[in-house]
């Protein structure tokens, strides 16, 4: 039996980079995945939801191109060719992956990995051997039990193989991945409605972010929004198409956790600390499995950490300041606190809102939708939180982060020269804005 | 030019002093002997006089918070008068007390502090040449750089006119404490700025830069003023530990059939808890015992002809003792009524003092919290105390064979001046008696 120093289970964006990480620092690695590398980010969730996105955005702007005075006509979706393009972008992405395992001297094996024990995985019949265990085998949708299997009741992953889109949709689920498809489907022509069970869509945002949102969503792209209202099964059976986004739960199928002693939660992820690690010494975990935030960028942090963790480096914690991206159109990003997590906290805030209308670059390209904010602590000027919905919001929300991370006042960011003309200067301004001196802004009435 | 109020030095040993009450506001009158402030010492709380007469321009020092004797603790002055730039005096750190903590929370009686005036010589001359302390003075432009720098100034050395401190100094002073080669992040400076930490006092942690968790910590760490009740519950046991000589038994207690006869009462709706069967069986122990049953002053003792049971309760700010009266004289429904409305009133802070004082013999209960034993330190002035740890499952020999049984250990802490070690055993053996009768307890709760 080959022992490894490490071995990672799945190769989403949380276990390749902890792979890549073990084998740099001079560990074994073995790292098993039961289809494609890259896990659901690559193959059925960000990367090809973008490549399509990206096209439906396309399509929208050469439809609206007559502002610019270019003219265009006949302009059509070939959606056949569509879904070549994001094939082809999921098919490179893979390939790269695998070569950099491979030069990185990681040993792949292909198949379902299930413990025999917390040193001893088994993989199509064989066993390895494993000092440390990586687990990062992901999450999957769920799907309602009320709802009839049918080929036209769909969840995110079966939605992106789709050779030809509805001409009506209903979205279950008024979340960020809904919402993004909804948004795409929406670009490319189909009448959506979203069915959202709780009192407003995408509800991680706070009330003003998902306003405006909202707005371009319905006004924009035609999209009904129904809210506080579950979907009924009958509207279901007789919808088009149904495309279920209600949440994700934990890929342990087949796993036999049991037989390593790892313990899981009432809802089947597996709990760990800020260091990655598990119940069981040897074995840790990252990613959406782990049930704490389940975003791409999230776990390849968590992977690397945890795999530094796990060939004994000095144990650091998992950073805790996640920016969060949403591609709808409008495009919507945050980091940090809402005012909603910072009202609960009990903490006393300021904001500066920045609406992109005012700048120069914005109204230029005709990208004037939306605004950036930051939110800061009314007693030290400490920038805490920032939101930013319109034109490159998932782009602009680096700096923000940075900001934060480093522990940035108003002011210090507000005396940074931002290039002009950009869409980044809206941060500059916003700031001066949390002091009520943005130079580009009417001034707020004095109470 | 204002004067200086100082806080004075009342005992010979008196290094620090708090200030109880201030009598005067911010912009009252003052007349010469006018009383200030009241303040309180190891012993009393006494008066502070003015010597000045003026306006009372500014209060530095806020009640409750410890402070050198001779800081400067206000100014009094013309109305309107410009103050000098002196920063309030640090609260003077406390010093680790002389007992170690109690491992376990003993109870106290929580009565509220009697303050007295004890009939010391007023203060004549506390600002006496020799007791006036060294006037902080510092540049206004020397302040301004410290205070830009976050930097607490107090401990630089002036080099300017009477050993003022000028910009030079504080640039020296930080250029020797290595302030170049701090980095800060601008939201720590602000908060540390807003808060008012000496940045040379905070120590960074990541990477060598100082952020605004360093400063939160350096500020949780900054010393407060203990709650009032605190401070009761240290005076009480240190006096106890200190005049009553402990010392300590441990017996191990059979509960399997009592909890087995609780279980089965509870089922018919019986309210029994297990702290009440131990109450029971120590209020008709210490019947037998007065001896332990008694109090002292240490020159005389009080065979007390009532049981006065005190039950330890914790709370979140601490530990109150209320008590049960007349515990002789109730049942043990009765005593089940008064120490659920006692510990009811405990947590909604509803004691009245006559309600946590007067108990001849206390319980602490930690049953609980998983204890295998503890020790408690007697409530003062009483003879004993008896600790309860928590029932676990334990192996025990019985008619030879080794069985698993529910055991409890009890430890008594006595007063060796009144209880002797035989009392002492025979005292906790006679509660061990009791609560393992399980006729005993089908009688009382029938």
């Amino acid at each position: 039996m080959e022992t490894f120093d490490v071995v990672v289970i799945g190769a989403g964006p949380g276990g390749y980079p902890a792979a890549i990480r073990a084998a740099q620092l001079g560990a074994s690695v073995a790292i098993v995945e039961k289809e494609f590398h890259g896990g659901t980010c690559l193959n059925w969730g960000c990367i090809p939801t973008k490549a399509m996105i990206a096209a439906a955005d396309l399509y929208h702007h050469i439809k609206h191109a007559g502002q610019f005075g270019i003219e265009v006509k006949g302009v059509s979706v070939n959606f056949a060719g569509l879904v070549a393009h994001k094939n082809k972008v999921v098919q490179q992405l893979r390939g790269g992956i695998g070569s950099l395992l491979t030069g990185n001297g990681v040993k792949q094996f292909a198949g379902t990995a299930s413990f025999v024990d917390r040193n001893t995985i088994e993989v199509a019949g064989q066993r390895i051997g494993a000092k440390k265990v990586i687990i990062s085998t992901g999450s999957t949708s769920v799907m309602p039990g009320f709802l009839p299997k049918s080929p036209k009741i769909v969840e995110s992953r079966k939605f992106l193989e789709l050779e030809k889109l509805p001409a009506t949709l209903i979205v279950m689920g008024g979340g960020y991945i809904g919402c993004e498809l909804a948004c795409m489907a929406a670009q490319l022509g189909v009448k959506v409605t979203i069915v959202e069970l709780l009192d407003d869509v995408l509800l991680l945002l706070d009330a003003d972010v998902r306003r405006e949102v909202r707005m371009h969503m319905e006004k924009n792209l035609g999209i009904t929004i129904r809210t506080g209202k579950p979907l009924e099964k009958a509207e279901a059976e007789a919808a088009e198409m149904v495309l279920v986004a209600v949440g994700r739960k934990p890929v342990t199928d087949g796993l036999k956790l049991e037989a390593a002693g790892v313990k899981t939660n009432e809802k089947g992820f597996v709990p760990v600390d800020d260091f990655g690690r598990t119940n069981v010494a040897n074995i840790y975990a990252i990613g959406d499995v782990t049930g704490r935030t389940q975003l791409a960028h999230y776990a390849t942090s968590q992977g690397i950490i945890a795999a530094e963790n796990a060939v004994g480096q000095k144990p650091s914690k998992h950073e805790s300041l996640v920016p969060g991206v949403i591609f709808t159109s409008p495009e919507v990003a945050l980091v940090g606190l809402t005012e909603d997590e910072a009202k609960k906290q009990g903490r006393e805030i300021i904001t500066g809102k920045f609406r992109l209308g005012g700048l120069g670059r914005a109204i230029a390209v005709a990208e004037t939708g939306g605004f950036v904010k930051w939110i800061a602590d009314a007693k030290t000027d400490q920038l805490l939180g920032a939101a930013v919905v319109g034109a490159h919001a998932t782009e602009l929300i680096a700096e923000a982060a940075l900001a934060i991370r480093s522990e940035l006042t108003a002011s210090e960011l507000g005396r940074t020269v931002h290039a002009h003309p950009t869409f980044a200067e809206s941060w500059m301004e916003a700031a001066h804005a949390v002091h009520g001196t943005c130079v580009h802004a009417p001034p707020k009435r004095k109470k | 030019m204002p004067n200086p109020i100082i806080m004075p030095k009342f005992g010979q040993m008196t290094e620090e002093s708090s200030i109880v009450e201030w009598k005067k506001k911010e912009g009252d009158k003052v007349a010469k002997g006018d009383v200030l402030f009241t303040v309180e010492t190891d012993k009393s709380v006494m008066e502070a006089e003015s010597f000045f007469e003026g306006t009372l321009l500014k209060i530095l020092v806020q009640p409750g918070v410890n402070v050198p004797v001779s800081s400067t603790v206000g100014w009094v002055g013309t109305a309107g008068e410009a103050l000098p730039a002196v920063e309030a005096p640090k609260p003077a750190a406390p010093k680790p007390s002389a007992v170690a903590q109690p491992a376990a929370p003993a109870p106290v009686v929580a009565t509220p502090t009697v303050t007295t005036n004890v009939p010391a010589p007023r203060p004549v001359a506390v600002a006496a040449p020799v007791c006036a302390p060294k006037l902080f003075r510092i540049s206004p432009r020397a302040a301004a750089f410290a205070k830009h720098a976050v930097v607490d100034p107090m401990p630089i050395r002036g080099t300017g006119p009477e050993g003022r401190i000028v910009e030079k100094d504080v640039k020296d002073y930080l250029a020797a404490k290595g302030y170049d080669k701090l980095r800060i992040s601008p939201a720590a400076k602000n908060l540390a700025a807003k808060e008012n930490v000496c940045l040379l006092s905070v120590q960074p942690s990541e990477a060598g830069r100082i952020s605004v968790a360093d400063v939160e910590r350096a500020l949780a760490e900054r010393p407060k003023p203990m709650s009032k009740m605190r401070q009761v519950i240290g005076q009480r046991l240190t006096q106890s530990i200190v005049t009553q000589p402990h010392f300590f038994v441990t017996v191990s207690v059979d509960m399997t059939d009592l909890i087995a006869l609780r279980a089965k009462l509870k089922e018919q709706g019986a309210p029994y808890t297990v702290t009440d069967f131990i109450s029971q069986a120590v209020v008709l122990t210490l019947q037998e015992f007065p001896e332990v049953n008694s109090t002292t002053d240490g020159k005389s003792i009080r065979w007390n002809s009532r049981v006065h049971l005190g039950v330890a309760v914790s709370l979140e700010q601490g530990l109150v003792v209320p008590v049960i009266r007349g515990a002789d004289e109730l049942t043990l429904a009765e005593i089940n009524a008064a120490s659920k409305a006692l510990a009811e009133k405990a947590r909604a802070g509803k004691l009245a003092p006559n309600e946590m004082s007067g108990s001849t013999f206390t319980i602490s209960n930690m049953g609980m919290l998983n204890v295998e034993n503890f020790t408690a330190i007697i409530n003062t002035g009483e003879a004993a105390i008896l600790a309860v740890s928590s029932t676990l499952p334990q192996p025990v020999v019985r008619d030879g064979k080794v069985v698993v049984r529910q055991i409890m250990k009890m430890t008594l802490s006595s007063d060796h001046r009144i209880v002797d070690g035989a009392m002492a055993a025979k005292f906790i053996n006679a509660i061990k008696a009791k609560l393992e009768d399980s006729e005993l307890w089908k009688r009382l709760t029938s």
